[in-house]
Protein backbone atom coordinates (compact mmCIF):
# COMPACT_ATOMS: atom_id res chain seq x y z
CA UNK A 1 0.00 0.00 0.00
CA UNK A 2 2.75 2.23 1.21
CA UNK A 3 4.68 1.23 -2.04
CA UNK A 4 1.13 2.29 -3.83
CA UNK A 5 0.90 5.59 -2.36
CA UNK A 6 4.82 6.78 -3.51
CA UNK A 7 4.61 5.69 -6.88
CA UNK A 8 1.12 7.60 -7.64
CA UNK A 9 2.95 10.79 -5.55
CA UNK A 10 6.13 10.43 -7.62
CA UNK A 11 4.28 10.00 -10.93
CA UNK A 12 1.21 12.24 -10.20
CA UNK A 13 2.03 14.86 -13.02
CA UNK A 14 2.17 11.88 -15.67
CA UNK A 15 -1.11 9.95 -14.23
CA UNK A 16 -3.13 13.16 -14.31
CA UNK A 17 -2.15 13.64 -18.02
CA UNK A 18 -2.94 10.10 -18.70
CA UNK A 19 -5.80 10.04 -16.99
CA UNK A 20 -7.28 13.88 -18.86
CA UNK A 21 -6.07 12.30 -22.24
CA UNK A 22 -7.98 9.28 -22.01
CA UNK A 23 -10.87 11.40 -20.20
CA UNK A 24 -10.50 13.38 -23.51
CA UNK A 25 -10.76 10.43 -25.43
CA UNK A 26 -13.80 8.69 -24.29
CA UNK A 27 -15.15 12.29 -24.98
CA UNK A 28 -14.07 12.30 -28.83
CA UNK A 29 -15.52 8.63 -29.19
CA UNK A 30 -18.45 9.66 -27.56
CA UNK A 31 -19.61 12.41 -30.13
CA UNK A 32 -18.69 10.09 -33.37
CA UNK A 33 -21.78 8.25 -32.22
CA UNK A 34 -25.63 9.21 -33.96
CA UNK A 35 -26.68 9.83 -30.79
CA UNK A 36 -23.88 12.62 -30.01
CA UNK A 37 -23.11 13.98 -26.37
CA UNK A 38 -25.73 15.44 -24.34
CA UNK A 39 -23.30 17.52 -21.68
CA UNK A 40 -21.27 19.42 -24.29
CA UNK A 41 -22.64 21.63 -27.13
CA UNK A 42 -23.55 24.70 -28.05
CA UNK A 43 -27.33 24.01 -26.97
CA UNK A 44 -26.48 24.47 -23.00
CA UNK A 45 -27.46 27.65 -21.67
CA UNK A 46 -23.79 29.55 -21.03
CA UNK A 47 -22.86 29.02 -24.40
CA UNK A 48 -25.96 29.93 -25.99
CA UNK A 49 -26.48 32.94 -24.33
CA UNK A 50 -23.56 34.16 -26.09
CA UNK A 51 -24.12 33.22 -29.27
CA UNK A 52 -27.39 35.12 -28.70
CA UNK A 53 -25.83 38.06 -28.21
CA UNK A 54 -23.74 38.09 -30.93
CA UNK A 55 -26.12 36.89 -33.38
CA UNK A 56 -28.45 40.14 -31.92
CA UNK A 57 -26.26 42.23 -34.00
CA UNK A 58 -25.23 40.24 -37.00
CA UNK A 59 -29.30 40.22 -37.45
CA UNK A 60 -29.59 43.91 -37.60
CA UNK A 61 -26.64 44.42 -40.53
CA UNK A 62 -28.64 41.59 -42.12
CA UNK A 63 -32.07 42.77 -42.02
CA UNK A 64 -32.37 43.52 -45.85
CA UNK A 65 -30.73 40.87 -46.85
CA UNK A 66 -32.84 38.72 -45.27
CA UNK A 67 -36.44 40.53 -46.65
CA UNK A 68 -35.05 39.88 -50.02
CA UNK A 69 -34.63 36.28 -49.68
CA UNK A 70 -38.05 36.01 -47.58
CA UNK A 71 -39.58 37.67 -50.96
CA UNK A 72 -37.94 35.30 -53.08
CA UNK A 73 -39.43 32.44 -50.92
CA UNK A 74 -43.19 33.81 -51.33
CA UNK A 75 -42.70 34.87 -54.66
CA UNK A 76 -41.89 30.66 -55.17
CA UNK A 77 -44.53 29.50 -52.86
CA UNK A 78 -46.96 31.66 -54.87
CA UNK A 79 -45.73 30.44 -58.20
CA UNK A 80 -46.29 26.36 -56.21
CA UNK A 81 -49.70 27.52 -55.06
CA UNK A 82 -50.66 28.13 -58.15
CA UNK A 83 -50.21 25.51 -60.13
CA UNK A 84 -51.71 23.63 -57.46
CA UNK A 85 -55.10 24.79 -58.23
CA UNK A 86 -54.33 24.70 -62.15
CA UNK A 87 -53.95 21.02 -61.05
CA UNK A 88 -57.05 20.88 -59.18
CA UNK A 89 -59.32 22.75 -61.68
CA UNK A 90 -58.08 20.29 -64.67
CA UNK A 91 -58.88 17.26 -62.48
CA UNK A 92 -62.09 15.95 -60.28
CA UNK A 93 -60.83 18.29 -57.20
CA UNK A 94 -62.59 16.10 -54.60
CA UNK A 95 -59.10 14.31 -53.78
CA UNK A 96 -57.36 17.76 -52.59
CA UNK A 97 -59.96 19.04 -50.66
CA UNK A 98 -59.93 16.99 -48.02
CA UNK A 99 -56.52 15.37 -46.48
CA UNK A 100 -57.39 12.22 -45.88
CA UNK A 101 -59.87 10.24 -48.03
CA UNK A 102 -60.62 6.90 -46.72
CA UNK A 103 -63.43 4.74 -48.77
CA UNK A 104 -63.01 1.43 -49.56
CA UNK A 105 -61.43 1.29 -52.90
CA UNK A 106 -58.77 3.64 -52.61
CA UNK A 107 -57.04 5.98 -48.97
CA UNK A 108 -54.73 8.54 -50.09
CA UNK A 109 -53.07 10.47 -47.50
CA UNK A 110 -50.51 13.23 -47.48
CA UNK A 111 -47.48 12.99 -45.37
CA UNK A 112 -47.37 14.76 -42.16
CA UNK A 113 -45.25 17.35 -41.63
CA UNK A 114 -45.15 20.30 -39.57
CA UNK A 115 -42.97 23.22 -39.62
CA UNK A 116 -41.82 25.35 -36.99
CA UNK A 117 -39.77 28.36 -37.57
CA UNK A 118 -36.53 29.28 -35.77
CA UNK A 119 -33.99 31.51 -35.60
CA UNK A 120 -29.81 30.74 -36.40
CA UNK A 121 -27.99 32.02 -33.53
CA UNK A 122 -24.38 30.52 -34.13
CA UNK A 123 -23.51 28.54 -37.36
CA UNK A 124 -19.85 26.93 -38.71
CA UNK A 125 -18.51 26.49 -41.96
CA UNK A 126 -15.08 25.87 -41.63
CA UNK A 127 -14.99 22.44 -39.40
CA UNK A 128 -14.94 18.84 -40.58
CA UNK A 129 -18.26 18.80 -39.11
CA UNK A 130 -20.30 21.85 -38.66
CA UNK A 131 -23.12 22.98 -36.52
CA UNK A 132 -26.10 25.63 -36.27
CA UNK A 133 -27.12 26.61 -33.34
CA UNK A 134 -31.32 27.78 -33.27
CA UNK A 135 -33.05 29.53 -30.62
CA UNK A 136 -35.93 26.95 -30.48
CA UNK A 137 -35.66 23.85 -27.97
CA UNK A 138 -37.67 21.04 -26.14
CA UNK A 139 -40.20 23.62 -24.88
CA UNK A 140 -41.28 24.86 -28.38
CA UNK A 141 -41.63 21.16 -29.52
CA UNK A 142 -37.76 20.69 -31.52
CA UNK A 143 -37.01 16.85 -31.13
CA UNK A 144 -33.59 15.36 -32.24
CA UNK A 145 -33.59 14.14 -35.65
CA UNK A 146 -36.13 16.97 -37.24
CA UNK A 147 -34.66 18.14 -40.50
CA UNK A 148 -33.52 21.81 -40.82
CA UNK A 149 -34.42 23.55 -43.95
CA UNK A 150 -33.47 27.35 -44.77
CA UNK A 151 -35.77 29.49 -47.30
CA UNK A 152 -34.14 27.98 -50.27
CA UNK A 153 -33.63 24.99 -49.50
CA UNK A 154 -31.77 22.46 -47.55
CA UNK A 155 -29.67 22.91 -43.98
CA UNK A 156 -29.09 19.95 -41.60
CA UNK A 157 -30.27 17.54 -38.79
CA UNK A 158 -31.35 18.59 -35.45
CA UNK A 159 -28.78 16.03 -33.01
CA UNK A 160 -29.17 17.94 -29.54
CA UNK A 161 -31.62 19.50 -27.34
CA UNK A 162 -31.89 21.75 -24.44
CA UNK A 163 -35.34 23.42 -23.24
CA UNK A 164 -34.32 27.08 -24.97
CA UNK A 165 -31.71 25.94 -28.07
CA UNK A 166 -31.35 23.26 -30.32
CA UNK A 167 -28.02 22.34 -32.35
CA UNK A 168 -28.25 20.46 -35.55
CA UNK A 169 -25.56 19.47 -37.54
CA UNK A 170 -25.57 20.34 -41.25
CA UNK A 171 -25.06 19.15 -44.53
CA UNK A 172 -21.87 20.30 -44.48
CA UNK A 173 -20.16 17.43 -42.75
CA UNK A 174 -17.85 14.55 -43.19
CA UNK A 175 -19.36 12.11 -41.65
CA UNK A 176 -23.29 11.33 -42.56
CA UNK A 177 -24.42 11.38 -46.31
CA UNK A 178 -27.74 12.58 -47.45
CA UNK A 179 -29.81 10.63 -49.97
CA UNK A 180 -30.67 12.78 -53.09
CA UNK A 181 -32.13 12.39 -56.87
CA UNK A 182 -32.12 14.44 -60.26
CA UNK A 183 -34.73 15.31 -61.67
CA UNK A 184 -35.30 12.40 -63.90
CA UNK A 185 -35.26 10.17 -60.91
CA UNK A 186 -31.77 8.71 -60.93
CA UNK A 187 -30.67 8.32 -57.36
CA UNK A 188 -27.77 9.01 -55.36
CA UNK A 189 -25.93 10.85 -52.30
CA UNK A 190 -25.13 14.07 -51.38
CA UNK A 191 -21.81 14.26 -49.54
CA UNK A 192 -18.91 17.01 -48.71
CA UNK A 193 -15.71 16.82 -48.17
CA UNK A 194 -13.43 18.40 -45.96
CA UNK A 195 -11.57 20.97 -47.28
CA UNK A 196 -13.83 22.01 -50.31
CA UNK A 197 -15.49 25.33 -49.70
CA UNK A 198 -19.18 25.51 -48.13
CA UNK A 199 -20.62 26.50 -51.70
CA UNK A 200 -19.85 23.09 -52.84
CA UNK A 201 -21.51 19.35 -52.51
CA UNK A 202 -20.55 16.49 -54.61
CA UNK A 203 -22.81 13.52 -55.59
CA UNK A 204 -21.23 10.24 -57.38
CA UNK A 205 -23.57 9.10 -60.46
CA UNK A 206 -22.24 5.67 -61.97
CA UNK A 207 -24.74 5.23 -64.48
CA UNK A 208 -23.06 6.36 -67.63
CA UNK A 209 -26.82 7.33 -69.87
CA UNK A 210 -27.77 9.75 -67.38
CA UNK A 211 -27.53 13.09 -69.19
CA UNK A 212 -26.87 15.46 -67.21
CA UNK A 213 -26.58 19.34 -67.72
CA UNK A 214 -25.29 22.27 -65.75
CA UNK A 215 -27.85 24.15 -63.75
CA UNK A 216 -30.11 20.53 -63.29
CA UNK A 217 -31.83 20.30 -59.83
CA UNK A 218 -30.99 18.02 -57.14
CA UNK A 219 -33.66 16.65 -55.02
CA UNK A 220 -33.91 14.84 -51.55
CA UNK A 221 -35.54 11.46 -52.05
CA UNK A 222 -38.28 9.99 -49.69
CA UNK A 223 -36.15 7.36 -49.18
CA UNK A 224 -34.46 9.44 -46.06
CA UNK A 225 -37.12 9.59 -42.90
CA UNK A 226 -35.72 13.64 -42.49
CA UNK A 227 -36.39 15.58 -45.35
CA UNK A 228 -39.76 15.63 -47.44
CA UNK A 229 -39.29 14.52 -51.14
CA UNK A 230 -38.92 16.84 -53.32
CA UNK A 231 -36.78 19.61 -51.56
CA UNK A 232 -34.06 22.03 -53.25
CA UNK A 233 -30.30 20.43 -52.29
CA UNK A 234 -29.11 22.39 -54.98
CA UNK A 235 -28.39 22.86 -58.42
CA UNK A 236 -25.54 21.45 -60.60
CA UNK A 237 -22.35 23.48 -61.16
CA UNK A 238 -19.65 20.94 -62.85
CA UNK A 239 -19.52 17.47 -63.92
CA UNK A 240 -16.20 15.74 -63.26
CA UNK A 241 -15.95 12.25 -64.94
CA UNK A 242 -13.69 9.48 -63.86
CA UNK A 243 -12.05 8.00 -66.75
CA UNK A 244 -11.31 4.74 -64.94
CA UNK A 245 -14.95 3.73 -64.11
CA UNK A 246 -17.13 6.36 -66.34
CA UNK A 247 -18.81 7.35 -63.49
CA UNK A 248 -19.18 11.10 -62.45
CA UNK A 249 -18.45 13.30 -59.88
CA UNK A 250 -21.39 16.10 -59.88
CA UNK A 251 -20.61 19.67 -58.18
CA UNK A 252 -23.61 20.71 -56.32
CA UNK A 253 -23.99 24.34 -55.55
CA UNK A 254 -26.06 24.62 -52.46
CA UNK A 255 -29.58 26.20 -52.76
CA UNK A 256 -29.08 27.52 -49.14
CA UNK A 257 -26.17 30.25 -48.63
CA UNK A 258 -24.82 28.69 -45.51
CA UNK A 259 -22.81 31.98 -44.73
CA UNK A 260 -25.41 33.73 -43.89
CA UNK A 261 -28.61 31.53 -42.82
CA UNK A 262 -30.63 33.58 -40.42
CA UNK A 263 -33.86 31.84 -40.25
CA UNK A 264 -34.53 28.40 -40.56
CA UNK A 265 -37.55 26.18 -40.36
CA UNK A 266 -37.73 22.75 -38.67
CA UNK A 267 -39.75 19.99 -39.64
CA UNK A 268 -40.77 17.13 -38.01
CA UNK A 269 -41.92 14.32 -39.65
CA UNK A 270 -44.99 12.98 -38.02
CA UNK A 271 -44.54 9.44 -39.26
CA UNK A 272 -41.05 9.20 -39.02
CA UNK A 273 -41.06 6.87 -35.31
CA UNK A 274 -43.31 4.54 -37.28
CA UNK A 275 -41.68 4.39 -40.49
CA UNK A 276 -38.32 3.86 -38.42
CA UNK A 277 -39.44 0.85 -36.09
CA UNK A 278 -41.18 -0.82 -39.48
CA UNK A 279 -37.62 -0.61 -41.43
CA UNK A 280 -35.80 -1.82 -38.47
CA UNK A 281 -38.20 -4.88 -37.57
CA UNK A 282 -37.74 -6.02 -41.17
CA UNK A 283 -33.86 -5.41 -41.15
CA UNK A 284 -33.66 -7.80 -37.85
CA UNK A 285 -36.01 -10.10 -40.00
CA UNK A 286 -33.74 -10.49 -42.33
CA UNK A 287 -30.65 -11.07 -40.04
CA UNK A 288 -32.36 -13.36 -38.66
CA UNK A 289 -33.49 -15.69 -41.33
CA UNK A 290 -30.34 -17.12 -42.08
CA UNK A 291 -29.62 -18.44 -38.44
CA UNK A 292 -32.49 -20.45 -38.07
CA UNK A 293 -31.74 -22.76 -41.39
CA UNK B 1 -5.98 38.44 -5.13
CA UNK B 2 -5.88 41.16 -8.06
CA UNK B 3 -3.72 38.82 -9.69
CA UNK B 4 -6.40 35.91 -10.20
CA UNK B 5 -8.76 38.28 -11.09
CA UNK B 6 -6.53 39.40 -13.75
CA UNK B 7 -6.08 35.81 -15.17
CA UNK B 8 -9.83 35.63 -15.08
CA UNK B 9 -10.51 38.48 -16.89
CA UNK B 10 -8.02 37.45 -19.31
CA UNK B 11 -9.37 34.18 -19.69
CA UNK B 12 -12.99 35.29 -20.81
CA UNK B 13 -11.09 38.02 -23.01
CA UNK B 14 -9.38 35.72 -25.00
CA UNK B 15 -12.18 32.96 -25.34
CA UNK B 16 -15.17 35.33 -26.46
CA UNK B 17 -12.44 36.57 -28.38
CA UNK B 18 -12.22 32.93 -29.95
CA UNK B 19 -15.35 32.04 -30.25
CA UNK B 20 -17.46 35.65 -31.40
CA UNK B 21 -14.95 36.59 -33.87
CA UNK B 22 -12.03 34.50 -34.60
CA UNK B 23 -14.26 31.14 -35.28
CA UNK B 24 -16.54 33.70 -37.95
CA UNK B 25 -13.56 34.72 -39.73
CA UNK B 26 -14.10 31.39 -42.11
CA UNK B 27 -17.87 32.86 -43.00
CA UNK B 28 -16.27 35.86 -45.01
CA UNK B 29 -15.78 35.35 -48.64
CA UNK B 30 -11.96 37.45 -48.17
CA UNK B 31 -11.06 34.96 -45.86
CA UNK B 32 -10.43 32.13 -48.84
CA UNK B 33 -8.62 33.83 -51.42
CA UNK B 34 -8.73 32.45 -55.02
CA UNK B 35 -10.62 29.02 -53.57
CA UNK B 36 -8.16 28.52 -50.75
CA UNK B 37 -9.37 26.23 -47.93
CA UNK B 38 -10.93 27.61 -44.73
CA UNK B 39 -9.06 27.30 -41.63
CA UNK B 40 -9.50 29.01 -38.11
CA UNK B 41 -7.20 30.68 -36.28
CA UNK B 42 -6.86 29.58 -32.80
CA UNK B 43 -5.71 31.64 -30.33
CA UNK B 44 -6.95 30.86 -26.73
CA UNK B 45 -4.32 28.81 -26.52
CA UNK B 46 -1.95 31.24 -25.71
CA UNK B 47 -4.00 31.21 -21.91
CA UNK B 48 -2.03 28.75 -20.94
CA UNK B 49 1.38 30.18 -22.10
CA UNK B 50 1.23 33.27 -20.27
CA UNK B 51 0.57 31.63 -16.86
CA UNK B 52 3.07 32.07 -14.22
CA UNK B 53 6.36 30.18 -14.45
CA UNK B 54 5.96 28.92 -10.98
CA UNK B 55 2.80 27.27 -11.69
CA UNK B 56 2.70 23.38 -10.93
CA UNK B 57 2.29 21.09 -13.79
CA UNK B 58 -0.81 19.13 -12.54
CA UNK B 59 -2.59 22.92 -11.89
CA UNK B 60 -1.82 23.38 -15.43
CA UNK B 61 -3.25 20.24 -16.62
CA UNK B 62 -6.20 20.98 -14.74
CA UNK B 63 -6.80 24.68 -16.13
CA UNK B 64 -5.93 22.68 -19.56
CA UNK B 65 -8.70 20.77 -19.35
CA UNK B 66 -11.02 22.93 -18.31
CA UNK B 67 -10.26 25.92 -21.03
CA UNK B 68 -10.31 23.27 -23.53
CA UNK B 69 -13.55 21.69 -22.19
CA UNK B 70 -15.01 25.41 -22.66
CA UNK B 71 -13.85 26.13 -26.04
CA UNK B 72 -15.26 22.45 -27.09
CA UNK B 73 -18.87 23.72 -25.06
CA UNK B 74 -19.25 26.38 -27.62
CA UNK B 75 -17.77 24.74 -30.90
CA UNK B 76 -19.29 21.09 -30.82
CA UNK B 77 -15.74 19.47 -30.99
CA UNK B 78 -16.50 17.54 -27.18
CA UNK B 79 -12.82 16.56 -26.10
CA UNK B 80 -11.16 17.62 -28.94
CA UNK B 81 -10.08 20.76 -28.23
CA UNK B 82 -9.29 19.79 -24.63
CA UNK B 83 -7.21 16.73 -25.61
CA UNK B 84 -5.02 19.46 -27.63
CA UNK B 85 -4.59 21.47 -24.68
CA UNK B 86 -3.66 18.83 -21.79
CA UNK B 87 -1.01 18.23 -24.30
CA UNK B 88 0.60 21.77 -24.34
CA UNK B 89 -0.07 22.46 -20.71
CA UNK B 90 2.20 18.80 -19.93
CA UNK B 91 4.64 20.10 -22.49
CA UNK B 92 4.94 23.62 -21.57
CA UNK B 93 7.08 23.32 -18.24
CA UNK B 94 9.79 21.47 -20.40
CA UNK B 95 9.67 23.51 -23.53
CA UNK B 96 10.68 26.68 -21.24
CA UNK B 97 13.47 25.42 -18.93
CA UNK B 98 14.61 23.83 -22.56
CA UNK B 99 14.60 27.63 -23.36
CA UNK B 100 15.44 29.45 -20.50
CA UNK B 101 19.45 30.80 -19.75
CA UNK B 102 18.68 30.24 -16.10
CA UNK B 103 16.93 27.64 -14.09
CA UNK B 104 13.18 27.62 -13.53
CA UNK B 105 13.20 28.12 -9.69
CA UNK B 106 14.91 31.50 -10.67
CA UNK B 107 11.91 33.28 -12.29
CA UNK B 108 10.17 34.11 -9.10
CA UNK B 109 6.94 35.65 -9.26
CA UNK B 110 7.42 36.07 -13.08
CA UNK B 111 5.15 35.05 -16.04
CA UNK B 112 6.64 34.29 -19.60
CA UNK B 113 6.03 37.24 -21.73
CA UNK B 114 8.44 39.17 -23.79
CA UNK B 115 9.90 41.47 -21.08
CA UNK B 116 11.10 38.33 -18.85
CA UNK B 117 12.31 36.31 -21.64
CA UNK B 118 12.78 38.44 -24.86
CA UNK B 119 11.19 38.43 -28.34
CA UNK B 120 13.17 35.40 -29.79
CA UNK B 121 12.75 32.66 -27.30
CA UNK B 122 9.06 33.75 -26.22
CA UNK B 123 8.19 33.32 -29.81
CA UNK B 124 9.70 29.92 -30.41
CA UNK B 125 8.30 28.89 -27.36
CA UNK B 126 4.56 29.99 -28.36
CA UNK B 127 5.40 28.80 -31.92
CA UNK B 128 6.63 24.98 -30.77
CA UNK B 129 3.71 25.21 -28.31
CA UNK B 130 1.05 26.47 -31.07
CA UNK B 131 2.04 24.04 -33.76
CA UNK B 132 1.66 21.24 -31.75
CA UNK B 133 -1.85 22.33 -30.62
CA UNK B 134 -2.78 22.75 -34.09
CA UNK B 135 -1.47 19.79 -35.61
CA UNK B 136 -2.97 17.51 -32.55
CA UNK B 137 -6.23 19.44 -32.88
CA UNK B 138 -6.71 19.27 -36.77
CA UNK B 139 -5.43 15.66 -37.23
CA UNK B 140 -8.08 14.72 -34.57
CA UNK B 141 -10.73 16.84 -36.33
CA UNK B 142 -10.68 15.57 -39.88
CA UNK B 143 -9.43 11.39 -38.19
CA UNK B 144 -8.03 10.73 -41.43
CA UNK B 145 -4.83 11.08 -44.03
CA UNK B 146 -6.99 10.84 -47.23
CA UNK B 147 -6.73 14.51 -47.53
CA UNK B 148 -3.02 14.93 -46.25
CA UNK B 149 -1.89 18.26 -48.47
CA UNK B 150 -5.08 19.91 -47.33
CA UNK B 151 -4.34 18.94 -43.49
CA UNK B 152 -1.16 20.48 -44.24
CA UNK B 153 -1.85 23.37 -45.45
CA UNK B 154 -4.83 24.13 -42.63
CA UNK B 155 -2.55 23.44 -39.32
CA UNK B 156 0.48 26.02 -41.09
CA UNK B 157 -2.23 28.62 -42.18
CA UNK B 158 -3.71 28.73 -38.98
CA UNK B 159 -0.63 28.74 -36.71
CA UNK B 160 0.62 31.31 -39.43
CA UNK B 161 -2.51 33.65 -38.25
CA UNK B 162 -2.72 32.63 -34.92
CA UNK B 163 1.02 33.68 -34.46
CA UNK B 164 0.42 36.81 -36.02
CA UNK B 165 -2.63 37.24 -33.65
CA UNK B 166 -0.37 36.75 -30.85
CA UNK B 167 2.23 39.38 -31.46
CA UNK B 168 -0.56 41.83 -32.05
CA UNK B 169 -1.49 40.66 -28.58
CA UNK B 170 1.66 40.95 -26.72
CA UNK B 171 2.16 44.14 -28.70
CA UNK B 172 -1.62 45.52 -27.08
CA UNK B 173 -1.07 44.18 -23.78
CA UNK B 174 2.49 43.77 -22.53
CA UNK B 175 3.27 47.55 -21.61
CA UNK B 176 0.02 47.05 -19.35
CA UNK B 177 1.66 44.19 -17.55
CA UNK B 178 5.16 46.10 -17.49
CA UNK B 179 3.69 48.53 -15.22
CA UNK B 180 1.89 46.89 -12.95
CA UNK B 181 5.22 44.53 -12.27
Amino acid sequence: MRVLISFIQRFFTLILFIGLELLCMVMIAKTNTLQGNELMNSANLFVAFWYKKQSGVRHYFELSRMNDSLLNENTRLRQQLSKQTEFDLLNDSSVSQSLVLNDSTHRIQYAHYTYLKARVVNNSINAASNFITINRGSKDGIEKNMALVSSAGIVGRVVNVSAHFATALSVLNTKQRLSAKLTDGTTSFVYWEEGSSPDELFMKITQAEIKIKKGDSVLTTSYSTLFPADMLVGRVEKVFVIKKDNSRIVHIKPATNFRNMQYVYAIKNDYMEERRKLEDTTEQALKQAPQKK
Amino acid sequence: MSQYARYLAQFFLLLLFQVLILNNVGLFWWSQPAGFPVFTPYLYPLFILLLPFEAPVWLLLIIGFACGCTVDAFMNTPGMHAFAMVLIAYLRTNVLSALLPKNMKEYNQLSPSVKTMGWPPFLTYSAFLILIHHSVFFMIELWSFNNIGYLILKIFASTLTTMLLIAVYLLLFSQKANTQR
